[in-house]
């Protein structure tokens, strides 16, 4: 090529570098351009699923598509993890050119999702008795801003696995688990009293959420402003939440590693025999059974528990489908909503993947019953009234602060006071930094930033009088 | 017309687009920097009193991330530093086919990094992975490598070395294609070893190049993305998490556009201080650093 | 020493050939498995009949591509020249304007784009996508030309022009001619470059059918965390690699050379 530069004819020089260039790419794209395929008609409605979800219900969507030739479900693929799924749809949304028609959502997602405007609310199209047959805690983290937004297809929550080999009866409070797990461990029965999640990530804030409502106390108030309401994280039941978290860990009743513990790590160490207690999810239910571990057959299941004189439900982690805006044919996409969420699809759910049914006929039905001994808790679980996370479009954000602060404190030595104090502040920031307003409970800017004090509140009071 | 004039002209198209696509989106982060604009306020900005700088000050994961950059951006593009000057000595030897090597040798650095991480990501897997098989046939167990928070920082920095090293080595090759052969000879005939030669002639005649690589290499660095956006999603709990996939996790995540721009600009900021550092250090003391 | 370095370079990607190259079961069981259901071709049926197709991705890709080092090139050449006559302060300042932005990290600029995006409706395009990799493969792109433009003798053009023929005619047929391999190297940088760039991408592309090979890749990766058949991903990171495979194998020597002479006078 060195060459070329030195020929007559001008222009024509860098024609072999090109050519060769893109006869390369011809020859390796021109064959595959050739066997694109056409597509079917009728009315397609699209649905974006976590991986699981596509795998659970597969064969029921080929079902569906055979028995409605005119009303096609079509189902992509999305990954696995619940935030790549999260990113992935609002990658579209923001762009304002989503694909897809449904959306199978986190039932954390929902205020966010719906105060971005991606939604259509449901209760035009299901009617607004749409959720009155479920169990009452299923129906609730559906609604937001007096709209119904979402259609569960799970009512998992939070549950307590103990040992049935090792004591009689499930502790009726946090007191008594704390003393039952302490003698087992004197006694040499088990290695660890009580495993949790303690990893920053979700599943802390799962646990944090029914502690703190165990402790009498509230995370989120809800209120006035854009955000919704704030948050207590500095209240006496949030600071005894976490100072009892942090207790089992010093104390030994749970091990240091739970501050890297997320679901999996917990039921294994579980699984194996090696702790009385576990706070998990339904579907651990299932993956101890068939483990085959030495645990087998000696698992109990109830309802979280609380302290004395309080009484808190385990964390809602459902899924559900929601209807996204700009959908073509809501009307359509809604029925598939409907059978989606409906009964047959959920009882299949149940059986296939262990998933708590939303449905209160589903809790009376004799084939899961036999089928599926956790139904009694969990549907106990849904009664007792499960603890919703907070409802506010800045959930994702305020969930991530409160996982870094509880988890550095199992991890270092400060004081749960100290560490809910500082998650209370940085809510409180938070909330001002996202919403633009200020917030009651708030530090003020002057405390912050000495310098410019004057002006900001200034500011600060010019701008809640435009607001208002 | 006046020749500066038609230089000007044919400069500025190039430089109206370099000025939408850098310096433009550089300001407009720095103004939204001071405003709220999220899901709340339906992305429109309105202004917050500073409350993302002083959000930022407070924020955990920010201090987290920061930190974690920081050692991978100084632990990698030190060890391709190193790396890439072997490489580039041994791509740098006459012989047959050294052509083909070079070729062969800049691939990884060629090829998409969203590809290779799923390759690394695989290459990694417990319990079938190669490196996994390797241990098996050694009698050991499976290791996790993608598990705990500082394997996977570790395994994350060796993939991102075998991928950019390369690119080091070429810049490297470069300079020392400019030493002229008759300098090492006349070495060479005064009885140095190669280590005096690399010592005492190449390592200062390279010194330009070693400080655009360290350079260019340090600024990519500090914005790792793909690599950790693929291989391990900034995870296990955040810990592989760079800033700029925080920044990209606020603004597609978390909906929150300007607390996105405060984290951007203040990653800019990093940057910038740190190239500059970097800049005068080398030009004191070049040798010291490229070793 | 030279084995050594083909093998820290080469081993992965061959891992990655092999794998796809063979059943889920000898994957996993190695060695037990018999003969005939060792190596397979069934891993690239499946990535080649997914939906969409893995041949879409490289067709996004390769437009992009294309659109790119085109409207990169025809940006480049006037100002390399113009930045080359330009002398003083003006001179200066323009060259350290495009060293800071060739080495500045592209994904910081993803949230101004991604509004741009939204603000002019440039989204899911592939050839407005063009328009922000033209931008910041400019630098290095004008950097090489202008080192390219600095080695031609300067009577050269000083002749063409007594010959009178105007600028444009000048650069085409007298100045760019003579710069092929220059242009030639420059454009496979940039080719290169536009394959491989993910955080736009990621940002601007979210149609399935429209997604170039890096965001396609990556949503793969984030649909099989922990499955287990590897085989059809390892079948599409070497089908997302062959394209790129063959160019580096063909133009080797221009890529090397125009990387290092652009480094040498840059």
């Amino acid at each position: 090529m060195a060459r070329t530069g030195e020929r007559r004819r001008p222009g024509r020089s860098q024609r072999p570098a090109w050519a060769a260039l893109v006869l390369g790419l011809l020859l390796i794209l021109l064959p595959a351009a050739l066997l694109a395929r056409p597509v079917a008609a009728a009315t397609t409605v699209r649905v974006l699923m976590p991986s699981p979800f596509v795998d659970a219900t597969a064969s029921l969507v080929a079902d569906f598509n055979r028995d409605h030739p005119q009303l096609q479900v079509e189902v992509a693929r999305g990954p696995l993890d619940t935030e790549a799924m999260s990113d992935l749809a609002i990658g579209g949304l923001l762009l304002g050119d989503t694909p897809y028609d449904l959306l199978m959502m986190d039932v954390s997602w929902t205020a966010k999702y719906a105060a971005a405007g991606w939604l259509m609310p449901l209760e035009g199209l299901l009617g607004d008795n749409a959720l009155e047959a479920m169990v009452p805690g299923a129906r609730e983290g559906n609604a937001f801003g007096g709209h119904l937004w979402r259609m569960p297809l799970n009512g998992d929550t939070g549950l307590l696995y103990w040992r049935t080999d090792l004591m009689a009866a499930p502790p009726g409070n946090i007191v008594e688990l704390e003393a039952v797990a302490r003698q087992l461990q004197a006694e040499g029965k088990v290695r660890w009293g009580y495993v949790w999640q303690g990893r920053p990530y979700v599943g802390l804030s799962c646990v944090m959420l029914e502690m703190i409502h165990a402790f009498g106390g509230q995370w989120w108030q809800p209120g006035s402003g854009r955000a919704g309401g704030q948050t207590q994280l500095d209240s006496a039941g949030a600071i005894a939440a976490a100072d009892w978290l942090v207790h089992l860990v010093r104390t030994g009743v749970s091990p240091e590693a739970v501050a890297d513990f997320a679901e999996n790590e917990a039921l294994q160490l579980f699984a194996a025999g090696d702790a009385a207690f576990l706070r998990n999810w339904p579907y651990a239910w299932r993956e101890i059974e068939r483990g085959g571990g030495p645990v087998v057959g000696k698992v109990g299941v109830t309802t979280v528990v609380s302290a004395p004189g309080h009484s808190s439900g385990g964390t809602l982690g459902t899924w559900g489908l929601s209807l996204l805006a700009g959908s073509p044919h809501p009307r359509e996409a809604a029925e598939v909503i409907r059978w989606l969420t409906g009964p047959e699809t959920q009882k299949a759910l149940v059986l296939d993947q262990g998933y708590a049914p939303t449905w209160a006929s589903l809790y009376e039905d004799p084939e899961l019953k036999l089928k599926h001994p956790l139904l009694a808790v969990q549907r106990q679980a849904l009664e007792q009234g499960p603890e919703v996370r907070p409802l506010t479009p800045l959930y994702a954000q305020l969930s991530d602060l409160l996982q870094r602060q509880v988890n550095g404190l199992l991890t270092t030595d400060g004081t749960a006071a100290g560490a809910m104090g500082k998650a209370q502040t940085q809510s409180a920031v938070l909330i001002e930094s996202a919403a633009g307003e200020h917030t009651a409970s708030g530090p003020l800017l002057k405390q912050a930033v000495s310098k410019s004090s004057h002006a900001s509140g200034r500011l600060q009071a010019q701008r809640r009088q435009g607001v208002a | 017309m006046n020749p500066s004039l038609v230089n000007v002209l044919l400069m500025a198209p190039a430089l109206v687009l370099l000025a939408i696509v850098f310096a433009w989106p550089l300001l407009d982060s720095a103004w939204l920097s001071t405003q709220a604009s999220s899901v709340l306020t339906g992305l429109a900005p309105l202004a917050n009193d500073g409350a993302n700088w002083q959000r930022l000050l407070g924020d955990a994961r920010f201090w987290q991330d920061a930190a974690s950059t920081l050692r991978f951006a100084g632990v990698s593009v030190g060890l391709e530093l190193g790396l890439g000057l072997a490489m580039a000595l041994v791509l740098h030897r006459p012989g047959r086919g050294r052509g083909w090597l070079r070729a062969l040798a800049l691939l990884p650095w060629a090829l998409p990094t969203t590809v290779l991480a799923l390759g690394w990501r695989w290459i990694y897997n417990d319990p079938y992975g190669p490196l996994n098989a390797i241990l098996k046939a050694f009698g050991m167990a499976p290791y996790g490598f993608l598990t705990t928070p500082s394997s996977t920082w570790l395994f994350t920095v060796i993939a991102d070395v075998w991928k950019t090293t390369p690119f080091v080595a070429l810049l490297l090759l470069a300079g020392l294609q400019s030493i002229p052969a008759e300098l090492e000879e006349s070495l060479v005939l005064e009885g140095a070893s190669p280590g005096q030669i690399l010592r005492r002639l190449t390592l200062p005649l390279l010194r330009p190049w070693i400080s655009l690589a360290l350079l260019f290499r340090l600024a990519q660095a500090l914005g790792v993305f793909d690599l950790v956006q693929v291989l391990s999603r900034g995870g296990p709990a955040g810990s592989t998490e760079s800033l700029a996939l925080y920044a990209y996790h606020n603004a597609m995540r978390f909906l929150d556009f300007g607390y996105s721009a405060t984290l951007v600009i203040a990653t800019f900021l990093l940057l910038v201080l740190l190239t500059a550092c970097g800049w005068l250090l080398l030009r004191r003391r070049p040798l010291e650093i490229s070793r | 020493m030279r084995s050594l370095l083909l093998l820290w370079s080469l081993a992965p990607l061959a891992w990655q050939l092999y794998t796809s190259l063979v059943t889920p079961e000898a994957l996993v069981q190695g060695t037990g498995v018999e003969a005939g259901a060792y190596w397979t071709l069934e891993n690239y049926r499946q990535v080649w009949s997914a939906e969409p197709p893995i041949w879409r991705y490289l067709l996004n890709s390769a437009v992009v591509g294309a659109a790119t080092t085109a409207l990169t090139l025809a940006l480049a050449v006037p100002c390399a020249y113009g930045l080359q006559r330009q002398g003083g302060r003006l001179r200066w300042a323009v060259t350290l304007t495009l060293l800071a932005t060739a080495i500045f990290p592209t994904v910081l600029l993803f949230l101004a784009l991604l509004q741009l995006a939204r603000a002019l409706g440039l989204a899911n395009n592939l050839l407005a996508l063009s328009l922000p990799y033209a931008a910041l493969c400019l630098p290095l792109a004008v950097l090489l030309l202008r080192a390219a433009f600095a080695d031609l003798p300067p009577e050269l053009e000083d002749a063409a022009r007594l010959e009178g023929l105007d600028l444009p005619q000048r650069l085409r047929h007298v100045l760019l001619p003579l710069l092929a391999p220059s242009l030639a190297s420059t454009a496979i940088l940039v080719f290169l470059f536009s394959w491989n760039e993910y955080p736009i991408a990621l940002t601007w592309i979210s149609r399935p059918e429209l997604l170039t090979l890096p965001p396609a890749i990556a949503r793969i990766a984030g649909s099989s965390l922990f499955t287990v058949p590897y085989g059809a991903f390892a079948a599409a990171t070497v089908l997302g690699s062959l394209p790129l495979l063959l160019i580096v194998l063909i133009f080797q020597r221009s890529i090397v050379s125009g990387l290092t002479q652009g480094a040498i006078k840059g």
